[in-house]
């Protein structure tokens, strides 16, 4: 760094106002000198030269008028002369000494009160000269000496001395120096008062705004703002402050998702946007405060905004994560997180978020460090809180951008509940198709019962009349009672799986087991009603993951639905009474159908055929439930149910699940 | 008399047990599998007594008893139900089946059944259904025997105002071991017991086998008479 750049960078670090000041006063000073030294040197010169004259003059009317006495002789005369002439008003500070000589140098008279020291005489005028000016010491004081020749006609008869005052010049000089000192002192002074209220005028706004900048960049929002106009902020005063629904081109321009109207919206009468007549510092001034105001309203809006979506993290009824991506760790949580799952706050932050839900939450985390696409949706997904206690979850999880990090935001619904009551309603369901089965199943548990008691009583009668059981009897009776036995057991069996409430846990079932669970209950008694069934089930079938006996009860529904549907057009009597059922696999899905040789559906009840409540049967012949809850069966198991169907010719309900293994989340 | 006896039901194994238990029981037994083949046999065969499912495929019971009574009226048909179907016995009695056993079968039940319709093969024709009125200390009691139908209703109502113009207490209607009722003596007894329970005197039933018993609960008739054991004959109950 040489000299010059220092100076300069201690230059840059000079404030605008002692800048100003000081290049302000430098120039008036510069200004002041010179005018100063100008006019000096013209008025000392001028004065020197003016006290010089008058000296000439005083020893040239010397001459004039003391020829006569030189020539003459006349000393007194010429003593008056000189004495008037040096005591002459003002002169007498002037004037030192008068003397006068002949040409021979003989002083002639002189005005002194001593005698005339010799060294005055050294101011000797040249032939030719008229006059001389010496500098001489008297005593100690310093004298002009000024010497102008006599002359009478052509010839020189003798010069005048005039002692002028030095100090007396001097005096002169200095007091027109000191006025000069003076002036310039005055005009410095007036100077720097001068240009410090001017810079006082154009930096203090400056360095006003900037430490109100400052304070807002520190976030303090709540400082008097004086500037320029001299108003203080009354946010009162701005509907848009406190109501941020109004319409304010600021906000038209900070409402993210929204284009502006055309132009900009605004009050009629704005109390805070203004621009006042004036000078620049002034327009500064009041664009900072526009623009600070603008912040001021966009803070609070965004702070109104943080606060209301912050609450709804806060208050929300479902728990909320924030987890980051890459870690799979618990960023942030919801008070309601930490209630559910029974972790406190600052071990759930940080928590592994597969700790909460091991078998499904790996699928969320991929989903998003692989597709990163939008949001997805998990339904019925089992997480466990603290302590290992599974409950069933739905979860929605969308991307966000979390502190400069790809984070997810995932919400949970608690829907064990629903669940249970799902479960309920399923089990409720179950049970009325028991009850429509009562009768039926009684029947089919009393065959097997009957064979076994005609069969026991034929042996107790014969031990009691003491008969001779042939032994191929004996053996058929034995052997019947205890393959009916199992036969019994079967049903009872079946129904037993059939009324059990199913576990939450979905299992691996093959849809042929269901289907054959089913007809073991109904076959018979359908063929009591003539109706026959056809079985085309494929070996081999891909499992899928369902309950089973919530799979028996859909079709249990279907095929009692089919029942109805071909009692509704035939009579045990007559005409084609058959329910055809079909499964096997189909790419990746199991399906299963079930056709009947009912009188179909129409096309409008076939859009209605789900919904609950909904029952093309008589009054008091269905709830309009079965179909509803077959549908949410179905549903759960990420399955699908269709209907095929022409009015007269029939219908085929078929459904269709993912094979166990397959089963996607459907995108939310 | 021959000794067939034709056994409808769709249980296989149960035609089988059947088979071995009547033949034991020294019957002829015919089998079918269905009303329709159960019709053809009794065309074929004339068993004098049918024993029949209700509940089977292709022709149930009850088909099959009104087609068999229509070829011969006279025709024991006891049909089998399943325990506590109510509504199908009555439906069957209605049709004029002589009795009923309940699945699953006792030994005990099937004999008496087997031994009541014996019994009532043996009553002449023309005494079907005799009614008898006879006279006790405490008691007017009007015996009923065979199969009690439309064709003996004259004679019960008869009897039965014979009974009340005797002034007694309590009237006893007295069934025989061997007694059955039709739909239509149901009906007509029914009207009978509600005739005279409004009347103010007290009718009692008694010897009704347990299934007959039964279906006077169910249809209600319990509420004009009282059912009481032969033992506690006329005793005020407490």
């Amino acid at each position: 760094m040489t000299a010059g750049e220092r100076r300069f960078a201690r230059l840059a670090r000079i404030g605008l106002r002692e800048k100003l000041l000081i290049s302000m006063l430098a120039a008036v000073l510069f200004i002041s000198v010179a005018i100063a030294l100008i006019s000096r040197y013209i008025l000392v010169s001028s004065l020197t030269n003016e006290l010089e004259m008058r000296g000439f003059a005083i020893a040239h009317s010397v001459a004039e008028r003391g020829g006569s006495y030189i020539l003459d002789n006349d000393i007194p005369k010429l003593l008056a002369l000189i004495f008037d002439e040096a005591r002459l008003r003002q002169r007498k500070d002037l004037v030192t000494y008068i003397f006068i000589e002949d040409q021979a140098g003989n002083i002639l008279a002189h005005t002194l009160t001593h005698p005339l020291p010799d060294n005055l005489r050294a101011n000797t005028l040249a032939p030719g000269k008229n006059d001389s000016i010496m500098l001489m010491e008297l005593g100690r004081q310093e004298v002009y000496d000024l010497a102008a020749a006599i002359h009478e006609g052509l010839y020189r008869i003798g010069t005048v001395h005039v002692g002028l005052n030095k100090r007396h010049i001097d005096t002169l000089v200095g007091k027109l120096r000191v006025a000069f000192l003076g002036f310039i002192s005055a005009v410095v002074i007036i100077s720097i008062i001068l240009s410090s209220w001017l810079s006082k005028r154009i930096t203090k706004p400056v360095s006003d705004l900037t430490r109100l900048s400052d304070e807002i960049s520190r976030g303090n929002f709540d400082i008097p703002l004086k500037l320029g106009s001299g108003e203080d902020w009354n946010s009162a005063e701005c509907p848009a402050f406190t109501n941020t629904d109004l319409p304010c081109w600021h906000f038209d321009q900070s409402r993210s998702g929204q284009t502006p109207a055309e132009t900009h919206r605004k009050c009629a009468d704005c109390a805070f946007y203004r621009k006042h007549e004036g000078d620049e510092v002034i327009q500064l001034g009041d664009s900072f405060r526009n623009m600070v105001w603008s912040i001021k309203l966009y803070r609070r809006r965004l702070r109104e905004s943080e606060e209301k979506y912050r609450s709804l993290f806060d208050s929300g009824p479902d728990p909320i994560f924030v987890v980051d991506c890459a870690t799979g760790r618990i960023r942030d949580a919801n008070p309601r997180a930490t209630e559910l799952y029974g972790y406190p706050m600052d071990e759930l932050i940080g928590l592994d978020f597969l700790q909460l839900g091991p078998e499904h939450n790996t699928a969320c985390l991929n989903y998003f460090s692989e597709i990163g696409g939008g949001c997805v949706y998990y339904p019925k997904r089992l997480h466990y809180k603290n302590g290992g206690e599974p409950f069933f979850v739905n979860m929605h999880a969308c991307p966000i951008s979390y502190r400069g990090k790809q984070a997810i935001i995932i919400a949970v619904t608690d829907i064990t509940e629903l669940i249970e009551k799902d479960a309920q309603l399923i089990q409720a369901g179950k049970m009325k198709s028991l009850g429509e089965m009562s009768a039926g199943m009684a029947h089919e548990i009393n065959q097997p019962l009957n064979a076994i008691k005609v069969g026991s009583e034929f042996l107790s009668m014969m031990q009691e009349e003491d008969l001779e059981i042939p032994k191929e009897h004996f053996k058929e009776v034995v052997n019947e009672i205890s393959t009916q036995v199992d036969r019994a057991a079967e049903i009872i069996d079946t129904l037993r799986s059939f009324g059990r409430k199913s576990d939450l846990m979905e299992e691996s079932v093959n849809l042929n087991q269901p289907v054959r669970a089913v007809l073991s209950m109904v076959r018979r008694q359908f063929e009591l009603d003539n109706i026959r069934f056809e079985l085309e089930l494929s070996e081999g079938l891909s499992p899928v993951q369902a309950h089973s006996n919530r799979l028996q009860q859909v079709i249990f529904n279907l095929v009692t639905n089919a029942r109805d549907a071909i009692n509704d057009i035939s009579n045990a009597e007559s005409g084609d009474r058959r329910i055809i059922i079909r499964t096997g696999n189909e790419d990746q899905r199991v399906y299963a159908e079930v056709e009947d040789t009912g009188g179909g559906i129409d096309e409008t009840d076939q859009q209605r055929i789900f919904e609950p409540f909904f029952t093309t049967k008589e009054a008091g012949q269905g709830m309009g439930l079965g179909l509803a809850i077959t549908y949410g069966i179905i549903k759960d198991y990420g399955g699908e149910i269709r209907i095929n169907s022409t009015k007269g010719q029939g219908t085929v309900f078929r459904m269709e699940f993912p094979a166990a293994g397959t089963r996607g989340e459907s995108k939310a | 008399m021959n000794n067939k006896v034709l056994v409808i039901d769709d249980e296989r194994p149960t035609l089988k047990m059947f088979t071995l238990l009547l033949t034991a029981y020294g019957y002829e037994v015919l089998t079918a599998e269905n009303g329709r083949e159960g019709v053809e046999t009794f065309k074929r065969e004339t068993p004098e007594l049918v024993l029949t499912d209700i509940k089977m495929p292709v022709m149930d019971g009850i088909e099959a008893l009104r087609a068999i009574k229509k070829i011969n009226p006279g025709t024991e048909v006891i049909v089998i139900t399943g325990h506590g179907d109510m509504d199908l016995a009555i439906q069957a009695l209605n049709l004029d089946a002589t009795d009923f056993i309940n699945k699953p079968l006792k030994r005990e039940a099937l004999e008496k059944a087997l031994t009541r319709a014996r019994e009532r093969m043996t009553i002449a024709r023309n005494e079907e259904g005799q009614v008898v009125l006879r006279e006790e200390d405490r008691a007017a009691v009007i015996g009923v025997r065979g199969n009690v139908s439309a064709i003996t209703m004259p004679r019960l109502s008869e009897a039965f105002e014979q009974a009340a113009s005797m002034g007694k207490e309590t009237m006893l209607v007295d069934f025989e071991k061997n007694a059955s009722i039709n739909g239509a003596g149901i009906t007509g007894l029914t009207s009978l017991l509600r005739q005279y329970a409004g009347s103010g005197g007290r009718v009692c039933l008694t010897g009704l086998s347990s299934n007959f018993r039964s279906v006077f609960e169910t249809l209600g008739i319990t509420r004009f008479a009282e059912i009481i054991d032969r033992d506690k004959e006329s005793r005020p109950r407490g």
